[in-house]
C-alpha cells in the first residue's frame, strides 16, 4: 500500500507540473482526489486492511493527501499567474509620449493677478469687483475730474450710446451716460458707497481706452488697483505697502521709489519705479510701474466719509505692463492671440 | 515741452550736472522724458587748421597724406585722411593726440597704412555737433589757426524735454521751471527787468495811435476778462538776432522774423501767449473781441479755412474777424514783411471758452495749449512789457500811447494755514519746521503769520500766502505734496506695512472665476484672454439684429471693435482658428470675462464662462485615434453643469431646452439651453453651427458651452448642507422599455416615470432612481419611434423588499403608463 501511495504521488508531480489551463487543472484534481480518482478509490479500500494497521495508513493516506493538495496548489498558482501575465500583454515602452492634449494652462494674466492677490491678501486685502460699463459719475465725477478734463473726452474713452440703459449697472444721477471704465478707479468708489470704513480692497480688472492696438497699447487691458482707507493713513504707510509688495513679487533687492506726479483724485500723488534689473529684457535702472498717493479729500466728502476723520491711500498698476515686465514679453498683442505656444509657456 | 538748459541759466545760476538737473526736475514732479544735447561738446587738443597740401596716400586710393598748418604755436602736422570734401586752404577742425572725442575715442600718434599720421581732421559727427559724417567740418569763416575748437564752435546746450503735468500750467515755461529748481537747489531767482513799464511820452504820436487804433471793445467780459493792446510803431520786420534764433531752435521752434520770434520767446519765457497784429491791417481802427457770427469764415494760419460758429470768440476789427481768439491768428492780419507799425496783443481768455472752440475746430496751439491749462492773469502785462523791450530792441520803433486796456484782472489773495502738525501727520514722518517754513519761501510763497499751536510741543501754525501762478493750492493737504517735493520723495523713510487681520471675504464673483478657471485648467483646457469689443457682423451671428444694435458703442475706434461681446465663443473661435491656421493641435480653449446681453429692450452686464473642444486635427499620435477621449455633446453638457454648479446651481435639476430650430451660432437638434437671464443666469452647450464654424475658416466640429449668470446673483454665503441618512439595504433593481415618438425628450419620460412610481410606492418604502440606460430605433420600432429603456431601482431604509412587493408596484407603473400616456410597452 504505502508502495503505491509513493508511486502515485510520484505520478501526479509531472502531471500536474505541465498543467497550463483551468480544465485541465480541474480534469486532473479529479483524477486523483475527485470521487472518482485514484487517492479516493484507495482510501476506500482501507475497510479491506487489518484494524492494527489502520492508523498507520490512515496517517500515510492523509500525508499523500496533503502532498497532493500542496502539489495541485502549485499548479493553480502557476496558472493564476500566466492568466495575468496574458490580460498584461507585452511590456510596453513607457517613453513614448502620452497624446497631448494637456495638461490645460492659465493665462499668464490669470497668473501675475492671482500672485498680486496672494500678496494683498497677507496684509489684509480682500479682492472687490465691479461693471465694466461705468457711468460718468463713477467713473470719473467722483473721482475728482473736472466736466471739461481730457479723459473724459469721447476722443479717449469709449461711451455708449445716449439712450443705451443697463439694467444691473446703477446710474448716480439719471441724465449721466454710460461707458467704458477707463480705470479700475471706479469700484474704489462704489465700494466706498456701499460700505462704511475701515476698506481695504484690491480690484483687479479690465478697462478700456479708445487707442491705437500696438507693441504696448490695447483697446482693453487690465488693470490692479488698491485702496486703504482708516484713521492715521500716511505718505509712509503707502510707501511701505509699494516696497512690500514688489519685494515679494521680485525679491528682496527690488527698490521703488516715488516721483511727485499728478492725479485728480489723490493728493499728494506719485508714479512709482523699480529695480529689476534681475529680470530679462529689463535695461533701465528704473522702470515704470504704477500710479499712487493719498486719497484726495474731495473723494472722502462726495462718498460721505469725513475728510478730517478718514485719510487713505490709493495705487494702481497695469497688469500686462507688470506681465511684460515679468516674463520678458514685448508684444501687449501676445496677451490676446492666445497661440497655444505663448499659453504653454507659463503654466 | 523743451526747456533749454542755457535759457534756464537766464533765470537761475545753474552748475550742477546734466544729470543732477535732470534728477532735480524728476523729483519736483516732472518727467524727463528725453535729455537732448546740442553743440559741440568740451573737448581740449582739438584745434583749427588749414589743410596746405593733399597727396595721395601712397599705399591707398582713398586715404589722403596732408600738410596741415596749426598755427605758430602749434606748427606744421602731417595727417593721413579718408574725407573727399576739402580742398587745399580749407580750414578745419584737428584733433591731436590727447584729444578723446565723443564716444570715449582717443587719438593718437599713429600710422596708417605705413604713413605717419599726428592726428585727426574731424567731421561733425565726430565732433558730437551732429550728425554730418558726410565728411570734414569745413569752418568757413576762417577763424584763427591754433585756435581752440571750443572757442570757434558756438556753445553747445542741453534740452529737456519734459513732460508738465496738467494742474502746473506754471511750470509751462522757462521761468516757471526755473523758480522750481532754484527752490531744489536753494539759488536765486532772478527775473528779467522790463525797461518798459507802462509809461508812455504822450508826447510822441498820440495822434498817431488814433490812425492806427481807435478803440478795443470786448463784448464778452465773461470769456475774455482781460485785453491790453500796446501799439509799437515804426519797427522793421527782419530776421531775428542770433542768441533769439539758437534759443527758439533749441526747443523746437523754427524762426520766422524778429516780432514773431519775440512773441514766441515771451510766450516760451513766461508762459503768457501774446499776438500781433499789422496795425495798418486793422479795418476801421477797431478791435473788438466778440462771438463769431455762424457762418463767418477765416483763414488761419496753417492755411485752413475755417467755419466759425457763435460759441467761439474771436478778434475782429470792424468787419472781419481776424484771429480765434486764444488758439490761432488769422492769414491776413498778421505781422509780414513790410510790416511796419504793431498792435500788440497780451490778454486773458478762460480756458473753458479756448477748450471748447479748439475742441470744436480741431485746432490747438502753443497758445491754445497754455490758455486751456491756465495762464496767470496777473503776471499778464509783465509778458507785454517784456516783448515790448524786446521788440523795441530787435526790430526798433516806440510805443505810441496810451495803451489799451479793457476790464481788469481779479484781485489775487489766497492764503492756506497749515501747521506742521497737520504736514507730519499726513506724512508720517517728521521734517523738521524750519525746513518746512524754508520749502515755502523756496517756492516764493509768503508767510504772512507764524504761532505757535496750542499744544506746547508741536510746530507751529503757518499762514501760507499763495502766489498767483500756484492756483493748484487752496487747501492744508496741497501744501504737504509741496513740502515733500521739496524734501525729496527719496527720502521717505521705510516702514513695515500694518496689517490687521481681514475683516472681508473675496468677492463672490471673484471666487467663482477662480473656481472655474480651476475646473476647466484641471480638464486640460487653456485659458484666454480676448476682446471685449466685436464686430458688428460677428455680433448678428449669435443674437437678433435689434439685440445687436443695443450693444453699439457710441464712438467706436475701429470697425471690427465695435459692439460688446454677447458671447465668448467668437473670441474662443478666433483663438482656436489662428491656433489651426498656425498648424497648432488645440482642441480645448476657456475663458472667463464680462459679456453683455440684451433682455427687454435692457441690456444687462454678465459673469459668464465658456469653453470650446474642437475636432483633433490631422494630429499624427503613435496612439490610435480610437484611444483619445470621445469628445461630444454629453462632454460639453457635464462641464457646463459644473460650471453651473460653481455658481450653486444644481444644473441636473434644471429644465432642459433643446434647440429644434436653428438658434444662431448653435446647430439645431444638437444643442439644448438651460435657465433665463431674465432669472439670473443662462446656459447653452452642444455642437457649434457646422456652417457657421466652417465659414469661420475652421476645421472640424466644435463643441462649445457657456454659462453666464448676473454678478449680483452670485452670493457667497451657501447654507450650509445637513447629512441625509442613507440605507445599507440592497436595492430592488426593475427596468422598463417604452416605446415614444422619436422628438419626445427623455426628461420628460423620465420625469412622469417617476412621478408613477413614485405614486405607485406610497410611503410603502422609496423610489431611489429612475435612470435611463438605453435608447433604439431601428429593426422592431416602428419608423418615427424610438425605445427608451429606464432602470428603476426601489429601497426601504427598514427591510430587504421582496420580490412581491417590488413586483406589485412595477406591474402599478405599467399599468399607469398603459393607462395615462400614448407610450408602448416594449416587451
Amino acid at each position: 500500500m504505502q508502495d503505491t501511495l509513493t508511486a502515485l504521488v510520484a505520478k501526479a508531480q509531472p502531471e500536474f507540473a505541465a498543467l497550463t489551463t483551468r480544465p485541465e487543472f480541474e480534469a486532473a484534481k479529479a483524477r486523483y482526489v475527485g470521487p472518482n480518482g485514484e487517492l479516493t478509490a484507495l482510501m476506500k479500500q482501507m475497510g479491506t486492511v487489518p484494524k492494527e494497521q489502520r492508523p498507520a495508513l490512515g496517517k500515510l493516506i492523509n500525508e499523500t493527501k496533503t502532498r497532493l493538495q500542496s502539489l495541485l496548489d502549485a499548479a493553480l498558482a502557476q496558472i493564476e499567474a500566466a492568466e495575468l501575465q496574458a490580460q498584461l500583454g507585452p511590456a510596453v515602452d513607457a517613453t513614448l509620449p502620452a497624446p497631448d492634449i494637456g495638461p490645460g494652462t492659465y493665462h499668464p494674466l490669470t497668473l501675475v493677478r492671482e500672485e498680486m492677490c496672494r500678496i494683498l491678501r497677507k496684509v489684509g486685502f480682500t479682492v472687490a469687483d465691479g461693471p465694466e460699463v461705468e457711468t460718468e459719475y463713477y467713473c470719473f465725477d467722483a473721482l475728482n475730474t473736472p466736466a471739461d478734463h481730457p479723459a473724459r473726452d469721447a476722443q479717449d474713452t469709449f461711451y455708449l450710446p445716449a439712450t443705451a440703459k443697463f439694467a444691473n449697472v446703477s446710474k448716480h444721477n439719471p441724465e449721466e451716460k454710460y461707458l467704458l471704465r477707463t480705470h479700475t478707479s471706479s469700484v474704489q468708489i462704489r465700494t466706498m458707497l456701499k460700505g462704511e470704513p475701515p476698506i481695504r480692497i484690491v480690484s483687479p480688472g479690465r478697462v478700456y481706452r479708445r487707442d491705437t492696438t500696438d507693441a504696448t497699447h490695447s483697446a482693453n487691458f487690465h488693470q490692479l488697483e488698491c485702496l486703504y482707507v482708516d484713521k492715521n493713513v500716511t505718505v509712509r504707510d503707502l510707501k511701505a505697502l509699494l516696497d512690500y509688495i514688489f519685494a515679494s513679487l521680485l525679491g528682496k533687492e527690488t527698490k521703488t521709489r516715488f516721483r511727485p506726479h499728478y492725479f485728480g483724485y489723490t493728493e499728494p500723488s506719485f508714479e512709482v519705479d523699480l529695480t529689476a534689473t534681475h529680470l530679462p529684457k529689463v535695461k533701465k535702472p528704473w522702470i515704470e510701474i504704477g500710479g499712487c498717493g493719498m486719497v484726495d479729500p474731495t473723494v472722502f466728502a462726495d462718498v460721505g466719509y469725513d475728510p478730517e476723520v478718514w485719510s487713505g491711500y490709493a495705487f494702481g498698476m497695469g497688469l500686462e505692463r507688470l506681465a511684460m515686465l515679468l516674463y520678458g514679453i514685448d508684444d501687449i498683442r501676445y496677451f490676446y492671440q492666445n497661440d497655444v505656444r505663448f499659453l504653454k509657456q507659463f503654466a | 515741452m523743451k526747456i533749454s538748459l542755457n535759457w534756464l541759466r537766464d533765470y537761475v545760476a545753474l552748475d550742477a550736472s546734466h544729470d543732477e538737473i535732470s534728477r532735480a526736475i524728476t523729483f519736483l514732479g516732472f518727467e524727463v522724458e528725453q535729455v537732448i544735447r546740442t553743440g559741440a561738446p568740451k573737448l581740449s587738443h582739438v584745434v583749427v587748421g588749414e589743410v596746405l597740401v593733399r597727396d595721395k596716400h601712397p599705399n591707398a586710393d582713398k586715404l589722403s597724406v596732408c600738410t596741415v598748418n596749426l598755427g605758430d604755436a602749434l606748427g606744421v602736422k602731417t595727417i593721413v585722411c579718408g574725407a573727399q570734401n576739402y580742398q587745399v586752404g580749407d580750414r578745419v577742425p584737428v584733433a591731436l593726440p590727447g584729444a578723446i572725442l565723443p564716444g570715449n575715442f582717443e587719438i593718437k600718434q599713429s600710422k596708417i597704412r605705413g604713413q605717419s599720421s599726428d592726428g585727426m581732421m574731424c567731421s561733425a559727427k565726430e565732433l558730437g555737433i551732429s550728425e554730418d559724417a558726410a565728411g570734414l567740418l569745413i569752418l568757413a569763416d576762417r577763424p584763427a589757426l591754433g585756435a581752440a575748437i571750443n572757442d570757434v564752435l558756438p556753445p553747445g546746450d542741453t534740452v529737456f524735454d519734459i513732460e508738465i503735468t496738467p494742474n502746473r500750467p506754471d511750470a509751462l515755461s522757462h521761468l516757471g521751471i526755473a523758480r522750481e529748481l532754484a527752490a531744489w537747489f536753494k539759488l536765486p531767482l532772478l527775473y528779467p527787468q522790463e525797461i518798459f513799464r507802462g509809461a508812455i511820452d504822450e508826447t510822441v504820436g498820440s495822434a498817431l495811435r488814433r490812425d492806427l487804433l481807435t478803440s478795443v471793445r470786448v463784448d464778452c467780459p465773461e470769456d475774455c476778462p482781460l485785453y491790453t493792446a500796446h501799439i509799437i510803431s515804426g519797427i522793421k520786420i527782419g530776421p531775428s538776432p542770433a542768441w533769439l534764433q539758437a534759443r527758439l531752435t533749441a526747443v523746437g521752434l523754427r524762426p520766422i522774423n524778429n516780432v514773431v520770434d519775440v512773441g514766441n520767446y515771451v510766450m516760451l519765457e513766461t508762459g503768457q501767449p501774446l499776438h500781433a497784429f499789422d496795425a495798418r491791417k486793422l479795418g476801421g481802427a477797431h478791435i473788438i473781441v466778440r462771438r463769431a457770427v455762424a457762418g463767418e469764415k477765416l483763414t488761419t494760419l496753417d492755411g485752413k479755412e475755417r467755419v466759425l460758429t457763435p460759441e467761439m470768440l474771436v478778434i475782429a476789427d470792424a468787419t472781419k474777424p481776424l484771429v480765434i481768439a486764444g488758439i490761432m491768428g488769422g492769414v491776413d492780419s498778421g505781422v509780414s514783411p513790410d510790416t511796419t507799425d504793431l498792435v500788440l496783443e497780451c490778454a486773458f481768455f478762460k480756458r473753458q471758452s479756448v477748450r471748447a472752440t479748439g475742441k470744436r475746430l480741431g485746432l490747438s496751439s502753443d497758445s491754445s495749449y497754455r490758455y486751456e491749462r491756465g495762464v496767470d492773469v496777473h503776471s499778464s502785462l509783465e509778458a507785454a512789457y517784456r516783448a515790448i523791450d524786446l521788440i523795441i530792441a530787435t526790430a526798433g520803433g516806440n510805443v505810441v500811447g496810451p495803451a489799451f486796456r479793457v476790464g481788469s484782472a481779479i484781485p489775487w489773495q489766497r492764503e492756506i494755514v497749515v501747521t506742521h502738525d497737520y504736514i507730519t501727520e499726513k506724512l508720517g514722518f517728521d521734517i523738521p519746521a524750519a525746513e518746512m517754513r524754508a520749502a515755502f519761501e523756496a517756492l516764493e510763497f509768503t508767510i504772512t503769520r507764524e504761532e505757535p499751536t496750542a499744544h506746547p510741543t508741536r510746530g507751529p501754525a503757518w499762514t501760507v500766502g499763495i502766489p498767483s501762478w500756484r492756483d493748484d493750492l487752496d487747501r492744508p493737504i496741497d501744501l504737504v505734496e509741496e513740502v515733500l517735493r521739496l524734501y525729496g520723495t527719496e527720502k521717505i523713510p521705510p516702514a513695515v506695512v500694518s496689517s490687521p487681520g481681514l475683516l472681508a471675504d473675496d468677492d463672490p464673483l471673484v471666487v467663482f472665476n477662480r473656481r472655474v478657471t480651476d475646473y476647466l485648467v484641471g480638464h486640460d483646457f487653456h485659458e484666454c484672454v480676448n476682446y471685449t469689443l466685436r464686430p458688428a457682423k460677428e455680433i448678428a451671428a449669435w443674437v437678433s439684429a435689434s439685440a445687436a444694435q443695443e450693444l453699439a458703442l457710441a464712438n467706436p475706434f475701429v470697425e471690427d471693435q465695435s459692439h460688446l461681446r454677447p458671447t465668448l465663443v467668437t473670441g474662443l473661435l478666433e483663438s482656436l482658428k489662428l491656433n489651426q491656421s498656425r498648424g497648432l493641435g488645440v482642441t480645448r480653449l476657456c475663458e472667463t470675462g464680462r459679456i453683455f446681453l440684451e433682455r427687454d429692450g435692457q441690456n444687462v452686464e454678465c459673469a459668464s464662462v465658456g469653453f470650446i473642444i474642437a475636432e483633433p486635427i490631422a494630429q499624427r499620435t503613435w496612439l490610435k485615434s480610437n484611444r483619445t477621449p470621445t469628445e461630444d455633446l454629453f462632454a460639453a453638457k457635464h462641464h457646463v453643469a459644473a460650471l453651473a454648479g460653481a455658481a450653486g446651481i444644481d444644473f441636473g435639476r434644471q429644465p432642459l431646452v433643446p434647440s429644434a430650430a436653428p438658434f444662431f451660432g448653435w446647430q439645431e437638434g444638437h444643442s439644448a439651453a438651460a435657465g433665463n437671464i431674465a432669472h439670473g443666469w443662462t446656459a447653452r452647450f452642444g455642437l457649434l453651427n457646422l456652417a457657421m464654424v466652417k465659414s469661420l475658416g475652421i476645421e472640424g466640429k466644435v463643441y462649445a458651452g457657456v454659462f453666464a449668470i448676473l454678478p449680483e446673483k452670485i452670493t457667497g454665503d451657501a447654507s450650509r448642507r445637513r447629512y441625509a441618512d442613507f440605507s445599507l439595504l440592497p436595492a430592488a433593481l426593475r427596468d422598463i422599455a417604452l416605446v415614444v415618438d422619436a422628438t419626445t425628450p427623455s426628461s420628460e419620460v423620465q420625469k412622469t416615470l417617476a412621478k408613477l412610481a413614485r405614486a405607485a410606492v406610497g410611503n410603502a418604502f422609496a423610489l431611489e432612481s429612475v435612470s435611463a440606460f438605453d435608447v433604439y430605433a431601428g429593426p422592431g420600432v416602428p419608423e418615427g419611434k424610438k425605445s427608451l429603456a429606464f432602470s428603476l431601482v426601489f429601497r426601504s431604509s427598514e427591510r430587504t423588499l421582496t420580490d412581491d412587493e417590488v413586483n406589485a408596484v412595477f406591474q402599478k407603473v405599467q399599468d399607469e403608463v398603459g393607462k395615462t400616456t400614448a407610450w408602448l410597452l416594449r416587451k
